[in-house]
Protein backbone atom coordinates (compact mmCIF):
# COMPACT_ATOMS: atom_id res chain seq x y z
CA UNK A 1 0.00 0.00 0.00
CA UNK A 2 1.46 3.32 -0.70
CA UNK A 3 1.26 6.09 1.68
CA UNK A 4 0.31 9.41 1.20
CA UNK A 5 -0.21 12.36 2.39
CA UNK A 6 -4.31 11.70 3.56
CA UNK A 7 -2.87 9.17 5.47
CA UNK A 8 -0.52 11.31 7.46
CA UNK A 9 -2.76 13.94 7.60
CA UNK A 10 -5.85 11.34 9.38
CA UNK A 11 -3.07 10.17 11.78
CA UNK A 12 -2.72 14.01 12.65
CA UNK A 13 -6.33 14.92 12.51
CA UNK A 14 -6.92 11.49 14.84
CA UNK A 15 -4.05 12.58 17.45
CA UNK A 16 -5.11 16.28 17.61
CA UNK A 17 -9.06 14.59 18.31
CA UNK A 18 -6.90 12.15 21.09
CA UNK A 19 -5.40 14.87 22.38
CA UNK A 20 -8.70 17.58 23.00
CA UNK A 21 -10.58 14.08 24.12
CA UNK A 22 -7.96 13.71 26.90
CA UNK A 23 -8.12 17.33 27.78
CA UNK A 24 -12.05 17.31 28.14
CA UNK A 25 -12.47 13.96 29.59
CA UNK A 26 -9.26 13.39 31.96
CA UNK A 27 -9.33 15.07 35.48
CA UNK A 28 -5.66 14.56 36.30
CA UNK A 29 -3.65 17.69 35.92
CA UNK A 30 -0.62 15.54 34.52
CA UNK A 31 -2.34 13.67 31.77
CA UNK A 32 -4.13 16.76 30.61
CA UNK A 33 -0.47 18.26 30.11
CA UNK A 34 0.53 14.85 28.43
CA UNK A 35 -2.74 15.10 26.16
CA UNK A 36 -1.72 19.13 25.24
CA UNK A 37 1.14 17.60 23.89
CA UNK A 38 -0.41 15.62 22.03
CA UNK A 39 -2.47 18.06 20.37
CA UNK A 40 0.94 20.01 19.56
CA UNK A 41 2.86 17.04 18.05
CA UNK A 42 -0.60 16.24 15.58
CA UNK A 43 0.07 19.79 14.41
CA UNK A 44 4.11 19.06 13.96
CA UNK A 45 3.10 16.36 11.93
CA UNK A 46 0.96 17.67 10.14
CA UNK A 47 3.46 20.62 9.14
CA UNK A 48 6.13 17.79 8.49
CA UNK A 49 3.90 15.67 6.03
CA UNK A 50 3.07 18.95 4.17
CA UNK A 51 6.40 19.73 4.00
CA UNK A 52 7.37 16.82 2.63
CA UNK A 53 4.77 16.31 -0.07
CA UNK A 54 4.56 19.98 -0.77
CA UNK A 55 8.78 20.14 -1.44
CA UNK A 56 8.89 23.06 1.14
CA UNK A 57 10.88 23.57 4.02
CA UNK A 58 9.15 26.54 5.74
CA UNK A 59 6.51 24.25 7.43
CA UNK A 60 9.58 22.27 9.13
CA UNK A 61 11.58 24.89 10.08
CA UNK A 62 8.62 26.26 11.56
CA UNK A 63 8.08 22.58 13.40
CA UNK A 64 11.47 23.55 15.10
CA UNK A 65 9.69 26.87 16.40
CA UNK A 66 7.21 24.99 17.66
CA UNK A 67 9.30 22.25 19.69
CA UNK A 68 11.31 24.99 21.45
CA UNK A 69 8.04 26.83 22.15
CA UNK A 70 6.51 23.82 23.78
CA UNK A 71 9.53 22.90 25.75
CA UNK A 72 9.63 26.42 27.03
CA UNK A 73 5.69 25.79 27.82
CA UNK A 74 6.29 21.92 29.39
CA UNK A 75 9.14 23.64 31.91
CA UNK A 76 7.03 26.66 33.13
CA UNK A 77 3.83 24.43 33.06
CA UNK A 78 5.13 21.47 35.17
CA UNK A 79 6.78 23.88 37.62
CA UNK A 80 3.62 24.93 37.93
CA UNK A 81 1.87 22.30 38.87
CA UNK A 82 4.23 20.74 40.98
CA UNK A 83 3.90 24.63 42.96
CA UNK A 84 0.17 23.44 43.29
CA UNK A 85 0.57 19.76 44.22
CA UNK A 86 3.18 20.99 47.08
CA UNK A 87 0.18 23.63 48.42
CA UNK A 88 -2.90 21.14 47.33
CA UNK A 89 -1.70 17.08 47.64
CA UNK A 90 -3.52 17.12 44.49
CA UNK A 91 -3.62 17.12 40.83
CA UNK A 92 -6.91 16.62 40.14
CA UNK A 93 -8.87 19.41 38.19
CA UNK A 94 -11.91 18.78 40.98
CA UNK A 95 -9.93 20.38 43.42
CA UNK A 96 -9.50 23.62 41.65
CA UNK A 97 -12.28 25.12 43.77
CA UNK A 98 -10.86 28.34 45.19
CA UNK A 99 -12.77 30.75 43.56
CA UNK A 100 -16.22 30.97 42.39
CA UNK A 101 -19.01 33.17 41.14
CA UNK B 1 16.53 43.33 4.68
CA UNK B 2 16.54 46.44 7.42
CA UNK B 3 17.27 44.23 11.02
CA UNK B 4 17.89 47.73 12.62
CA UNK B 5 13.89 47.59 12.78
CA UNK B 6 13.34 45.87 15.88
CA UNK B 7 15.88 48.15 18.16
CA UNK B 8 13.34 48.76 20.57
CA UNK B 9 12.38 45.49 20.91
CA UNK B 10 16.22 44.71 21.39
CA UNK B 11 16.20 47.40 24.18
CA UNK B 12 13.49 45.77 26.28
CA UNK B 13 14.95 42.92 26.30
CA UNK B 14 18.13 44.03 26.89
CA UNK B 15 16.60 45.98 29.72
CA UNK B 16 14.95 43.15 31.47
CA UNK B 17 18.00 40.87 31.29
CA UNK B 18 19.59 43.55 32.97
CA UNK B 19 17.51 44.20 35.48
CA UNK B 20 17.61 40.01 36.28
CA UNK B 21 21.28 40.50 36.41
CA UNK B 22 21.29 43.45 38.67
CA UNK B 23 19.13 41.79 40.67
CA UNK B 24 22.49 39.61 42.10
CA UNK B 25 24.40 43.06 43.51
CA UNK B 26 21.23 45.14 44.76
CA UNK B 27 20.04 44.69 48.05
CA UNK B 28 16.28 44.23 49.22
CA UNK B 29 15.90 47.47 50.41
CA UNK B 30 17.27 48.91 47.24
CA UNK B 31 14.92 46.74 45.07
CA UNK B 32 12.79 49.38 43.74
CA UNK B 33 15.24 51.78 42.58
CA UNK B 34 15.33 48.82 39.75
CA UNK B 35 11.29 49.86 38.89
CA UNK B 36 12.26 53.38 39.28
CA UNK B 37 14.92 52.61 36.43
CA UNK B 38 12.75 50.38 34.06
CA UNK B 39 10.34 53.34 34.12
CA UNK B 40 12.63 55.53 32.99
CA UNK B 41 14.24 53.38 30.52
CA UNK B 42 10.62 53.01 29.21
CA UNK B 43 9.78 56.57 29.23
CA UNK B 44 12.91 57.29 27.59
CA UNK B 45 12.12 54.82 24.63
CA UNK B 46 8.33 56.15 24.51
CA UNK B 47 9.78 59.46 24.27
CA UNK B 48 11.71 58.70 21.51
CA UNK B 49 9.45 56.92 19.72
CA UNK B 50 7.17 60.27 19.42
CA UNK B 51 10.43 62.39 18.66
CA UNK B 52 10.42 60.32 14.94
CA UNK B 53 13.92 60.60 15.25
CA UNK B 54 15.83 57.61 15.50
CA UNK B 55 15.24 53.52 15.00
CA UNK B 56 12.81 53.40 17.22
CA UNK B 57 10.36 54.82 14.58
CA UNK B 58 11.23 54.01 11.60
CA UNK B 59 9.08 52.62 9.14
CA UNK B 60 9.10 49.54 6.81
CA UNK B 61 9.58 45.67 7.24
CA UNK B 62 12.56 43.09 7.88
CA UNK B 63 13.45 39.67 8.02
CA UNK B 64 11.79 39.00 4.20
CA UNK B 65 8.48 40.81 5.21
CA UNK B 66 8.06 38.84 8.45
CA UNK B 67 8.24 42.53 10.83
CA UNK B 68 6.58 45.52 9.82
CA UNK B 69 6.93 48.69 11.31
CA UNK B 70 4.15 50.61 9.70
CA UNK B 71 1.84 53.04 11.39
CA UNK B 72 -0.60 50.42 12.98
CA UNK B 73 2.49 48.95 15.07
CA UNK B 74 3.91 52.15 16.14
CA UNK B 75 0.52 53.16 17.30
CA UNK B 76 0.51 49.76 19.07
CA UNK B 77 4.09 50.14 20.12
CA UNK B 78 3.44 53.51 22.00
CA UNK B 79 0.76 51.82 23.82
CA UNK B 80 2.40 48.38 25.08
CA UNK B 81 5.22 50.96 26.16
CA UNK B 82 3.03 53.50 28.43
CA UNK B 83 0.62 50.29 29.57
CA UNK B 84 3.92 48.89 30.60
CA UNK B 85 5.24 51.82 32.38
CA UNK B 86 1.92 52.24 34.64
CA UNK B 87 1.85 48.38 35.46
CA UNK B 88 5.45 48.96 36.83
CA UNK B 89 3.37 51.52 38.80
CA UNK B 90 1.25 49.18 40.38
CA UNK B 91 4.23 46.70 40.74
CA UNK B 92 5.96 49.22 43.10
CA UNK B 93 2.47 49.35 45.27
CA UNK B 94 2.89 45.51 45.26
CA UNK B 95 5.70 44.65 45.75
CA UNK B 96 4.97 44.23 49.39
CA UNK B 97 3.30 41.19 49.29
CA UNK B 98 5.48 39.42 46.86
CA UNK B 99 9.09 39.69 49.35
CA UNK B 100 12.41 38.60 47.95
CA UNK B 101 11.30 38.11 44.24
CA UNK B 102 10.56 41.24 42.99
CA UNK B 103 13.09 41.86 40.36
CA UNK B 104 12.02 38.96 38.65
CA UNK B 105 8.67 40.44 38.48
CA UNK B 106 10.13 43.62 37.01
CA UNK B 107 12.06 41.37 34.35
CA UNK B 108 8.83 39.26 33.33
CA UNK B 109 6.90 42.47 33.32
CA UNK B 110 9.66 43.40 30.32
CA UNK B 111 9.63 39.80 28.39
CA UNK B 112 5.99 40.24 28.33
CA UNK B 113 6.10 43.69 26.53
CA UNK B 114 9.03 42.82 24.55
CA UNK B 115 6.54 39.62 23.14
CA UNK B 116 3.76 42.33 22.70
CA UNK B 117 6.03 45.18 20.32
CA UNK B 118 7.02 42.02 18.67
CA UNK B 119 3.36 41.28 17.80
CA UNK B 120 2.63 44.31 16.87
CA UNK B 121 4.84 44.00 13.99
CA UNK B 122 4.14 40.81 13.44
CA UNK B 123 3.76 39.89 9.74
CA UNK B 124 3.81 36.07 9.49
CA UNK B 125 2.94 33.37 11.37
CA UNK B 126 5.93 32.17 12.96
CA UNK B 127 6.02 35.98 13.93
CA UNK B 128 2.78 35.58 15.07
CA UNK B 129 3.00 32.48 16.96
CA UNK B 130 6.03 32.94 18.95
CA UNK B 131 5.50 36.75 20.08
CA UNK B 132 2.03 35.24 21.15
CA UNK B 133 3.38 32.40 23.14
CA UNK B 134 6.44 34.87 24.54
CA UNK B 135 3.86 36.61 26.18
CA UNK B 136 1.15 34.03 27.16
CA UNK B 137 4.36 31.87 29.04
CA UNK B 138 5.30 34.79 30.72
CA UNK B 139 2.27 35.73 31.87
CA UNK B 140 2.17 31.86 33.44
CA UNK B 141 4.69 32.83 35.28
CA UNK B 142 3.24 36.66 36.27
CA UNK B 143 -0.33 34.82 37.27
CA UNK B 144 1.07 32.46 39.32
CA UNK B 145 3.60 34.93 41.03
CA UNK B 146 1.95 34.31 44.48
CA UNK B 147 3.62 30.72 45.72
CA UNK B 148 1.97 31.18 48.89
CA UNK B 149 -1.37 31.86 47.89
CA UNK B 150 -3.96 28.97 46.40
CA UNK B 151 -5.73 31.58 44.14
CA UNK B 152 -3.03 32.53 42.39
CA UNK B 153 -1.45 29.26 41.75
CA UNK B 154 -4.84 27.87 41.14
CA UNK B 155 -5.24 30.95 38.35
CA UNK B 156 -1.94 30.54 36.77
CA UNK B 157 -2.78 26.08 36.03
CA UNK B 158 -5.89 27.54 34.72
CA UNK B 159 -4.61 30.10 32.35
CA UNK B 160 -2.07 27.37 31.45
CA UNK B 161 -4.48 24.66 30.42
CA UNK B 162 -6.28 26.97 28.63
CA UNK B 163 -3.66 28.98 27.09
CA UNK B 164 -1.97 25.82 25.88
CA UNK B 165 -5.34 24.61 24.44
CA UNK B 166 -5.83 27.33 22.58
CA UNK B 167 -2.19 27.36 21.43
CA UNK B 168 -2.47 24.07 20.07
CA UNK B 169 -5.96 24.94 18.16
CA UNK B 170 -3.79 27.68 16.85
CA UNK B 171 -0.80 26.02 15.22
CA UNK B 172 -3.37 23.48 14.24
CA UNK B 173 -4.83 26.14 12.17
CA UNK B 174 -1.62 27.34 11.20
CA UNK B 175 -0.38 24.19 9.81
CA UNK B 176 -3.72 23.89 7.60
CA UNK B 177 -3.65 27.12 6.19
CA UNK B 178 0.41 26.46 5.17
CA UNK B 179 -0.61 22.98 4.07
CA UNK B 180 -3.15 24.20 1.71
CA UNK B 181 -1.71 27.37 0.06
CA UNK B 182 1.91 27.18 0.43
CA UNK B 183 2.12 30.35 2.39
CA UNK B 184 3.03 32.01 6.05
CA UNK B 185 3.51 35.40 5.10
CA UNK B 186 0.52 37.37 5.44
CA UNK B 187 1.02 39.54 2.50
CA UNK B 188 1.69 36.74 0.27
CA UNK B 189 -1.62 34.43 1.90
CA UNK B 190 -3.68 37.86 0.83
CA UNK B 191 -2.44 36.85 -2.72
CA UNK B 192 -3.61 33.86 -3.02
CA UNK B 193 -5.99 33.20 -0.27
CA UNK B 194 -8.99 33.90 -2.36
CA UNK B 195 -8.56 30.64 -5.01
CA UNK B 196 -8.69 28.94 -1.60
CA UNK B 197 -11.86 30.54 -0.56
CA UNK B 198 -14.00 27.15 -1.08
CA UNK B 199 -11.22 24.73 0.56
CA UNK B 200 -13.11 23.00 3.63
CA UNK B 201 -9.14 22.64 5.14
CA UNK B 202 -8.15 26.18 4.31
CA UNK B 203 -11.25 27.47 6.04
CA UNK B 204 -11.17 25.27 8.82
CA UNK B 205 -7.10 26.55 9.56
CA UNK B 206 -8.74 30.16 9.14
CA UNK B 207 -11.00 29.31 12.06
CA UNK B 208 -8.98 27.33 14.28
CA UNK B 209 -6.18 30.74 14.09
CA UNK B 210 -9.32 32.86 14.95
CA UNK B 211 -10.16 31.00 18.10
CA UNK B 212 -6.40 31.06 19.28
CA UNK B 213 -6.83 34.80 18.96
CA UNK B 214 -10.40 34.81 20.33
CA UNK B 215 -8.94 33.25 23.17
CA UNK B 216 -5.94 36.36 23.59
CA UNK B 217 -8.82 38.90 23.80
CA UNK B 218 -11.36 36.47 25.78
CA UNK B 219 -14.46 36.64 23.35
CA UNK B 220 -16.85 34.24 23.39
CA UNK B 221 -17.08 31.10 23.63
CA UNK B 222 -13.13 31.38 24.57
CA UNK B 223 -13.44 33.76 27.15
CA UNK B 224 -14.03 30.70 30.07
CA UNK B 225 -10.28 31.82 32.02
CA UNK B 226 -10.92 35.17 31.97
CA UNK B 227 -12.80 35.38 35.69
CA UNK B 228 -10.67 32.94 37.39
CA UNK B 229 -7.17 34.19 36.18
CA UNK B 230 -7.95 37.56 36.82
CA UNK B 231 -9.64 37.29 40.39
CA UNK B 232 -6.32 35.09 41.21
CA UNK B 233 -3.72 36.60 39.59
CA UNK B 234 -1.29 39.28 41.53
CA UNK B 235 -3.05 42.73 40.73
CA UNK B 236 -0.56 44.01 38.53
CA UNK B 237 -0.86 40.84 36.23
CA UNK B 238 -4.32 41.66 35.73
CA UNK B 239 -3.63 45.20 34.78
CA UNK B 240 -1.29 43.65 32.62
CA UNK B 241 -3.55 41.30 31.19
CA UNK B 242 -6.38 43.52 30.81
CA UNK B 243 -4.59 46.12 28.69
CA UNK B 244 -1.46 44.30 27.12
CA UNK B 245 -2.46 40.97 26.48
CA UNK B 246 -5.95 41.82 25.32
CA UNK B 247 -4.58 44.66 22.53
CA UNK B 248 -1.68 42.19 21.47
CA UNK B 249 -4.79 39.60 20.70
CA UNK B 250 -6.88 42.78 18.80
CA UNK B 251 -3.49 44.07 17.29
CA UNK B 252 -3.15 40.11 15.79
CA UNK B 253 -6.25 39.50 15.41
CA UNK B 254 -6.68 42.79 12.90
CA UNK B 255 -3.66 42.25 10.95
CA UNK B 256 -4.56 38.59 10.24
CA UNK B 257 -8.55 39.42 9.29
CA UNK B 258 -7.72 42.71 7.00
CA UNK B 259 -3.85 41.78 6.02
CA UNK B 260 -4.03 37.87 5.48
CA UNK B 261 -7.41 36.83 4.69
CA UNK B 262 -9.57 39.68 3.39
CA UNK B 263 -11.80 38.01 0.89
CA UNK B 264 -12.52 35.71 4.13
CA UNK B 265 -13.06 38.73 6.57
CA UNK B 266 -16.04 40.01 3.90
CA UNK B 267 -17.95 37.29 3.99
CA UNK B 268 -18.00 36.69 7.61
CA UNK B 269 -19.83 40.14 9.10
CA UNK B 270 -22.54 38.36 10.67
CA UNK B 271 -20.21 36.24 12.19
CA UNK B 272 -18.47 38.83 14.10
CA UNK B 273 -21.63 40.58 14.90
CA UNK B 274 -22.92 37.76 16.57
CA UNK B 275 -19.82 36.56 18.41
CA UNK B 276 -19.50 40.33 19.42
CA UNK B 277 -23.03 40.50 20.38
CA UNK B 278 -22.77 37.62 22.67
CA UNK B 279 -19.33 38.90 24.34
CA UNK B 280 -21.11 42.08 25.50
CA UNK B 281 -24.75 40.41 26.93
CA UNK B 282 -22.33 37.67 28.44
CA UNK B 283 -19.76 39.63 30.39
CA UNK B 284 -22.04 42.22 31.28
CA UNK B 285 -25.10 39.86 32.53
CA UNK B 286 -22.73 37.95 34.41
CA UNK B 287 -20.76 41.09 36.02
CA UNK B 288 -23.86 41.99 37.72
CA UNK B 289 -23.73 39.38 40.43
CA UNK B 290 -19.69 39.63 41.58
CA UNK B 291 -19.01 40.19 44.83
CA UNK B 292 -15.35 40.43 44.23
CA UNK B 293 -13.88 43.58 42.35
CA UNK B 294 -10.99 41.94 40.58
CA UNK B 295 -13.92 39.55 38.77
CA UNK B 296 -16.28 41.81 38.19
CA UNK B 297 -13.44 43.85 36.49
CA UNK B 298 -12.82 40.45 34.55
CA UNK B 299 -16.25 39.98 33.11
CA UNK B 300 -16.10 43.73 32.49
CA UNK B 301 -13.22 43.04 30.57
CA UNK B 302 -14.91 40.31 28.61
CA UNK B 303 -17.93 42.99 27.58
CA UNK B 304 -15.45 45.07 26.65
CA UNK B 305 -13.75 42.96 24.32
CA UNK B 306 -17.39 42.73 22.64
CA UNK B 307 -17.60 46.40 22.14
CA UNK B 308 -14.11 46.10 20.54
CA UNK B 309 -15.24 43.77 18.15
CA UNK B 310 -17.60 46.55 17.03
CA UNK B 311 -14.62 48.05 15.27
CA UNK B 312 -14.05 44.59 13.70
CA UNK B 313 -17.29 43.57 12.42
CA UNK B 314 -17.76 47.02 10.89
CA UNK B 315 -15.20 46.02 8.59
CA UNK B 316 -13.84 49.58 7.60
CA UNK B 317 -11.23 52.33 8.62
CA UNK B 318 -13.37 54.46 10.80
CA UNK B 319 -14.12 51.05 13.26
CA UNK B 320 -10.45 49.97 12.84
CA UNK B 321 -9.65 53.76 13.89
CA UNK B 322 -12.29 53.52 16.74
CA UNK B 323 -10.81 50.49 18.45
CA UNK B 324 -7.27 52.42 18.24
CA UNK B 325 -8.70 55.41 20.38
CA UNK B 326 -10.49 52.74 22.63
CA UNK B 327 -7.95 51.11 23.49
CA UNK B 328 -6.10 54.05 23.98
CA UNK B 329 -8.86 55.34 26.33
CA UNK B 330 -9.44 51.92 28.41
CA UNK B 331 -5.79 51.85 28.94
CA UNK B 332 -5.73 54.78 31.14
CA UNK B 333 -9.15 53.95 32.73
CA UNK B 334 -8.37 49.78 33.71
CA UNK B 335 -4.89 51.01 35.07
CA UNK B 336 -6.35 53.98 37.13
CA UNK B 337 -8.72 51.24 38.50
CA UNK B 338 -6.20 48.77 39.28
CA UNK B 339 -3.57 51.19 40.97
CA UNK B 340 -6.54 51.89 43.06
CA UNK B 341 -6.69 47.90 44.10
CA UNK B 342 -3.50 47.09 44.49
CA UNK B 343 -3.59 50.57 47.16
CA UNK B 344 -6.67 49.63 49.12
CA UNK B 345 -6.51 45.85 48.74
CA UNK B 346 -3.14 45.94 50.70
CA UNK B 347 -3.22 44.48 53.83
CA UNK B 348 -6.89 42.87 52.87
CA UNK B 349 -7.01 39.14 51.70
CA UNK B 350 -9.47 38.84 49.17
CA UNK B 351 -10.61 42.00 46.63
CA UNK B 352 -14.36 42.36 47.76
CA UNK B 353 -16.20 45.38 46.72
CA UNK B 354 -17.30 45.80 50.22
CA UNK B 355 -13.58 46.52 51.04
CA UNK B 356 -13.74 49.99 49.50
CA UNK B 357 -16.57 51.35 52.04
CA UNK B 358 -15.75 54.26 53.40
CA UNK B 359 -12.74 55.27 50.40
CA UNK B 360 -14.05 58.44 50.06
CA UNK B 361 -12.56 59.74 53.98
CA UNK B 362 -9.97 57.19 53.92
CA UNK B 363 -8.69 59.06 50.90
CA UNK B 364 -10.56 61.37 48.67
CA UNK B 365 -7.92 60.85 45.60
CA UNK B 366 -8.55 57.18 45.66
CA UNK B 367 -12.26 57.38 45.84
CA UNK B 368 -12.24 60.25 42.83
CA UNK B 369 -10.01 58.14 40.88
CA UNK B 370 -11.60 55.17 40.95
CA UNK B 371 -15.09 56.80 40.50
CA UNK B 372 -13.82 58.25 37.20
CA UNK B 373 -12.52 55.41 36.55
CA UNK B 374 -16.07 53.63 36.91
CA UNK B 375 -17.79 56.81 34.97
CA UNK B 376 -15.31 56.04 32.07
CA UNK B 377 -15.28 52.44 31.45
CA UNK B 378 -19.52 52.67 32.05
CA UNK B 379 -19.18 55.20 29.15
CA UNK B 380 -20.43 58.36 31.06
CA UNK B 381 -19.47 61.51 29.07
CA UNK B 382 -17.14 63.30 28.88
CA UNK B 383 -14.71 60.76 29.57
CA UNK B 384 -12.51 58.27 27.52
CA UNK B 385 -14.43 55.47 27.57
CA UNK B 386 -17.84 57.87 26.16
CA UNK B 387 -16.25 59.21 23.27
CA UNK B 388 -14.38 55.38 22.42
CA UNK B 389 -18.00 53.77 22.40
CA UNK B 390 -19.49 56.61 20.28
CA UNK B 391 -16.90 55.95 17.72
CA UNK B 392 -17.35 52.53 17.32
CA UNK B 393 -21.28 53.03 17.47
CA UNK B 394 -20.65 55.40 14.79
CA UNK B 395 -18.50 53.27 12.43
CA UNK B 396 -21.05 50.31 12.85
CA UNK B 397 -23.86 52.49 12.02
CA UNK B 398 -22.03 53.30 8.65
CA UNK B 399 -21.88 50.28 7.55
CA UNK B 400 -24.96 49.50 7.92
CA UNK B 401 -26.18 52.40 6.27
CA UNK B 402 -23.46 51.24 3.50
CA UNK B 403 -24.59 47.66 3.37
CA UNK B 404 -28.01 47.71 4.47
CA UNK B 405 -27.27 44.99 6.78
CA UNK B 406 -29.71 45.09 9.33
CA UNK B 407 -27.23 42.86 11.46
CA UNK B 408 -25.03 45.98 12.15
CA UNK B 409 -28.43 47.89 13.64
CA UNK B 410 -29.14 44.99 15.79
CA UNK B 411 -25.14 45.49 16.73
CA UNK B 412 -25.46 48.73 18.18
CA UNK B 413 -29.01 48.31 19.78
CA UNK B 414 -27.44 45.22 21.76
CA UNK B 415 -24.54 47.62 22.62
CA UNK B 416 -26.88 50.36 23.88
CA UNK B 417 -28.39 47.64 25.91
CA UNK B 418 -25.13 46.25 27.13
CA UNK B 419 -24.12 49.75 28.03
CA UNK B 420 -27.16 50.53 30.00
CA UNK B 421 -26.91 47.35 31.79
CA UNK B 422 -23.03 47.74 32.57
CA UNK B 423 -24.23 51.11 34.00
CA UNK B 424 -25.79 48.94 37.36
CA UNK B 425 -22.59 47.34 38.41
CA UNK B 426 -20.02 50.06 37.92
CA UNK B 427 -22.42 52.37 39.74
CA UNK B 428 -22.73 49.37 42.44
CA UNK B 429 -18.29 49.80 43.29
CA UNK B 430 -19.32 53.87 43.12
CA UNK B 431 -22.15 53.67 45.62
CA UNK B 432 -19.51 51.11 47.71
CA UNK B 433 -17.04 54.57 47.81
CA UNK B 434 -19.44 57.15 48.79
CA UNK B 435 -22.49 56.02 50.41
CA UNK B 436 -21.93 52.05 51.99
CA UNK B 437 -23.38 51.91 55.21
CA UNK B 438 -20.24 49.53 56.56
CA UNK B 439 -17.71 51.40 57.40
CA UNK B 440 -15.04 48.83 58.96
CA UNK B 441 -11.85 50.77 58.80
CA UNK B 442 -11.43 54.48 58.19
CA UNK B 443 -7.89 54.47 58.88
CA UNK B 444 -6.10 57.77 55.96
CA UNK B 445 -4.52 55.64 53.21
CA UNK B 446 -1.32 57.39 52.98
CA UNK B 447 0.00 57.81 49.01
CA UNK B 448 3.24 57.58 48.30
CA UNK B 449 5.14 59.70 45.42
CA UNK B 450 4.68 56.97 42.79
CA UNK B 451 1.31 56.57 43.49
CA UNK B 452 0.51 59.90 43.37
CA UNK B 453 2.31 59.94 40.06
CA UNK B 454 0.87 57.24 37.95
CA UNK B 455 -2.79 57.71 39.10
CA UNK B 456 -2.59 61.19 38.10
CA UNK B 457 -1.70 60.49 34.84
CA UNK B 458 -4.35 57.75 34.55
CA UNK B 459 -7.00 60.45 35.22
CA UNK B 460 -5.72 63.01 33.37
CA UNK B 461 -5.00 60.51 30.08
CA UNK B 462 -8.71 59.97 31.01
CA UNK B 463 -9.78 63.50 30.98
CA UNK B 464 -7.30 64.23 27.93
CA UNK B 465 -8.38 61.95 25.98
CA UNK B 466 -12.36 62.68 26.50
CA UNK B 467 -12.06 66.14 26.25
CA UNK B 468 -9.44 66.85 23.52
CA UNK B 469 -9.62 63.55 20.96
CA UNK B 470 -8.17 64.98 18.27
CA UNK B 471 -4.63 64.30 18.59
CA UNK B 472 -4.75 60.59 19.47
CA UNK B 473 -7.85 60.15 17.10
CA UNK B 474 -5.53 61.56 14.25
CA UNK B 475 -2.72 59.15 15.01
CA UNK B 476 -5.41 56.73 14.99
CA UNK B 477 -6.74 57.36 11.54
CA UNK B 478 -3.40 57.19 10.30
CA UNK B 479 -2.65 53.56 11.71
CA UNK B 480 -5.89 52.58 10.41
CA UNK B 481 -5.26 53.89 7.31
CA UNK B 482 -2.03 51.20 6.92
CA UNK B 483 -4.16 48.67 7.11
CA UNK B 484 -5.62 49.49 4.12
CA UNK B 485 -9.00 48.38 4.14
Amino acid sequence: MHVGLEHYLTVSFLLFSLGLLGVILRRNLLVIYMSLELMLNSANLALVSFSRYNGKLDGQVLVFFIITVAAAEVAVGLALIVALYRKRQSAHVEDLTSMKL
Amino acid sequence: MNASLITLELCVIALGTALLLADFWVPAERKKYLAYAAIAALTGLLVISFSGQGVCSLGGSAFHGSFVNDALAVFFKRLFLTAAILVLFVVLQFSSRVPGAISEYYSLVLFALAGMLFAASANDFPMLFVSIELITITFYVLTSFQRSKIASLEAGVKYLILGALSSSFMIFGIALIWGTTGKLNFNDLAAVAPQFATSKLFVLGVLLVLSGLGFKIAAFPFQIWAPDVYQGAPTPTTAFLAIGSKAAGFVLLLRFLFTAVPCLTTHWSSLLIIISCITILYGNLCALPQRNLKRLLAYSSISHAGYLLLGVAALNTAGIAAILYYFAGYLFTVLAAFTVIAIVFKNLESEEISGLAGLSQRSPFLAASMTFAMVSLAGIPPLAGFFGKFLLLKAVIAQGAATHDHGYYWLAAITLVGVVISMYYYFGVVRAIYWSRETADLTPIELDGPAKVSLALCVAGIFWLGLFPNTILDLANEAAKSLGV
